[in-house]
């Protein structure tokens, strides 16, 4: 008996100490400091399902391509089609749901198993060069400065970081606004919104049709949907250098921006959804609820999928006194620091920013990057790429700083604020400055 | 008097009950009438609860897309065998803690159950590099022993409770006629707890059935991945197809529904046999 609960103890001492020093184990060194990652192959024989032949190199690459859609295309008729050309490499497509992306990657940064390829958020890049995670691509393709001609230089920019490129535009996007034709022709409005003044007259005749009846709805207060109307009044976050946000952000034209959407929240004519707690802003539009939206390249494809009779148009963002001006999205593809096999990435890497590939994507509403693909006759009579790459003109990109996560949180947190009457528009953004401004030197 | 008042009692506790199960129920029921929508009016408004033509075709898209079978089959082992260790080391350590005298064993104890106060998030960093130097990554067995090893604590402090309230003279009595304490803990404690190792069992399987972060954590290969993955992959960033989401959340639930039906008897057929006239 006695000697039986010594092994109790044992026992329980091991299960207790364990889990503490799961607990209790030291913080992650920074990623610069990991050695290439090891090839791990898992060994559990009884539960594998795919057995991999070790001889052509497998790379993996990350994304968040929507399920159904694009990345069926990457998994089915991209890869196949490079592996059939380069019989060397095998590409592993990992579909990294995009809210937990950075989150995973930064993880797995930390445990030196980064993939080798990425295809991330542009806003991300800044952050991943500044750990260190990313290769610089300067250094791994040789031929850099004349390979990187063919790109937009705009797209290509969201990769610079301390003067160096960490990476290469994959799509890009922006924001345009798409009206419901069914409510602007039952409110009498004629043509699209051009500027402010005509934005604010079509909404109150949008008003006219019902009290659930909106002019406009987004789904928050983040950039990615307030930007555009900052920008458009001639305001911005920060400076050009980036050196501070004081008298920007918090300058006439960003509160009038501001102000302009709290008198629109305020009649009525945006959506409270815009307060925070989102909207069904598809569903609202495709149900006569909502007349305007900004959205995407990817509006046509996926919103056409379920509602196939609605019909609508596109136009630009309404200018303001700094013209019509909208946001910059996209994606690009990046290369890990930890990965052994950045030949083999390389190639990858190039193939999907071949002309053809590029051209091939555009299949699943993705916007080319190069400048040959821009001028071929299958963007140019593209049915709905024209508007995009008009407002891309424009567009402008969200401030490019490793710190951005941040920004845009404080950002987010005074808009919500602001819209919601807690504080004014003033003071609301001289509060947010005095909390950003700190954030913006970089030792 | 006394029967009016009787009367309306019921009548009140009815309605609660009612109002209770309706709201429960309500958005489960919104689940599975979305499922049977065709994409195009699952976000129809006002939402009605009845399609106007019903569709099985979310379900056939759903569970012949992407390697979701394989899904499926991962998590019902993952969740199975994860479950069964979780029961069986639960009821080991909670039985040593409640029938036996040792040295440090309320220090032992007092320890787990810190170890039950620290939230997941804090040591995912930690459990990952864990993982990841015991070569569990990419592997189904990386899901089932940290799921054991984190179901172990809060269902030990469970069970002890259990263990405790059973009746010491049955034990002595077997113990007088020679019977070592491991046929005691199986041929007595086990079979008596039963309703407790059966709520044990249901929460465990939900739990690691239902498990996302740790999940997308080690996970990078597609071909060992889980279900709440999978579902959770149909959700695009700029656009969803909900009818989808939603018929892989039934064809989710089903297991968990099986498990429950086949073992509620034992945990809560005291409550039921009351509660459902005929």
């Amino acid at each position: 008996m006695k000697k039986r609960s010594y092994l109790f103890v044992a026992l329980s001492a091991i299960i207790a100490l364990s889990m503490l020093l799961a607990a209790c184990s030291p913080t992650a060194p920074s990623v610069s400091e990991q050695e290439p990652q090891q090839p791990t192959q898992s060994n559990d024989s009884s539960l594998s399902s795919v057995e991999e032949a070790e001889t052509p190199v497998t790379i993996s690459f990350w994304h968040a391509y929507n399920a159904d859609v694009e990345a069926v295309y990457l998994e089915e008729t991209l890869i196949p089609e490079f592996e059939a050309a380069n019989p060397d490499v095998k590409v592993e497509s990992v579909l990294v749901p995009y809210d937990q992306f950075r989150r995973k990657l930064l993880i797995a940064l930390s445990g030196g198993t980064a993939p080798d390829l990425a295809r991330v958020d542009i806003i991300w890049v800044p952050e991943l060069a500044d750990q260190g995670a990313l290769a610089n691509l300067e250094e791994v393709i040789p031929d850099f400065a004349t390979y990187s001609e063919q790109f937009l230089p705009g797209p290509l920019s969201t990769n610079l970081y301390n003067g160096k490129h960490y990476g290469l535009p994959l799509d890009t996007n922006t924001r345009v606004m798409v009206y419901n034709k069914d409510m602007f022709a039952a409110a009498g409005i004629e043509k699209a919104p051009e500027t402010m003044a005509e934005f604010l007259n079509a909404c109150e005749k949008i008003k006219t049709l019902g009290d659930d009846k909106y002019c406009f709805a987004d789904g928050g207060t983040y950039a990615w949907a307030v930007n555009p109307w900052i920008w458009s009044f001639g305001g911005d976050v920060t400076d050009e250098s980036i050196s501070t946000s004081s008298g920007v952000f918090n300058g006439a034209n960003t509160v009038a921006a501001y102000q302009f959407l709290k008198d629109n929240i305020d009649n009525g004519y945006m959506h409270p959804g815009m307060l925070g707690g989102g909207v069904d802003s598809w569903g609202g539009f495709g149900t006569d609820q909502i007349a305007m939206l900004l959205e995407g390249p990817w509006f046509p494809p996926l919103f056409g999928g379920q509602f196939p009779d609605k019909e609508y148009g596109m136009a630009l963002m309404p200018a303001g006194d700094g013209s019509s001006v909208s946001v910059v999205g996209g994606e690009d593809i990046v290369m890990f620091q930890q990965s052994d096999k950045k030949d083999a990435a390389t190639k990858f890497m190039k193939y999907l920013l071949s002309e053809e590939t590029q051209l091939k994507l555009v299949s699943v509403g993705q916007m080319p990057v190069l400048k040959s693909a821009v001028e071929s006759d299958t963007i140019k009579n593209h049915e709905f790429f024209g508007i995009f790459l008009e407002q891309l003109t424009t567009a402008k990109a969200r401030t490019p700083h490793p710190r951005w996560s941040k920004i845009e949180e404080i950002m987010t947190n005074t808009g919500s604020a602001i819209l919601n009457g807690e504080v004014s528009v003033k003071a609301g953004l001289d509060d947010a400055v005095s909390q950003i401004d700190p954030l913006l030197p970089l030792e | 008097m006394y029967r009016r008042k009787k009367n309306f009692n019921t009548i009140i506790r009815y309605l609660l009950a009612t109002a209770g199960a309706v709201l429960m129920i309500f958005p489960f029921l919104f689940m599975v009438s979305n499922a049977f929508k065709a994409n195009v009016y699952v976000i129809e408004y006002p939402p009605k609860l009845i399609p106007d033509n019903p569709s099985i075709e979310n379900f056939i898209s759903a569970w012949t897309s992407n390697n979701f079978q394989l899904y499926f089959l991962n998590s019902a082992l993952v969740a199975l065998v994860a479950t069964v260790g979780t029961v069986l080391f639960a009821a080991f350590t909670a039985y040593a803690f409640a029938r036996f005298e040792f040295k440090g064993k309320e220090i032992l104890f007092g320890l787990m159950l810190i170890v039950l106060m620290i939230p997941d998030m804090i040591s995912i960093i930690p459990r990952f590099y864990l993982a990841r130097s015991l070569d569990l990554r990419n592997s189904l067995w990386g899901l089932i022993l940290f799921y054991i090893a984190s179901g172990i604590t809060g269902n030990t402090f469970f069970l002890r409770g259990f263990f405790e309230s059973l009746p010491k003279e049955l034990e002595e009595a077997m113990t007088i006629d020679g019977a070592n304490p491991f046929e005691i803990f199986f041929r007595l404690a086990i079979p008596l707890s039963k309703p407790a190792l059966a709520t044990v069992g249901i929460f465990s399987f939900l739990g690691n059935w239902d498990e996302y972060v740790w999940a997308l954590t080690i996970i990078d290969k597609p071909a060992k991945r889980t279900l709440p993955i999978a579902i959770y992959s149909f959700q695009g960033q700029h656009g969803t197809e909900w009818g989808l989401v939603f018929a892989a959340m039934i064809i989710a639930l089903i297991p968990v529904l099986i498990i429950f039906i086949s073992l509620q008897r034992y945990f809560a057929g005291g409550i039921t046999s009351g509660a459902f006239k005929g």
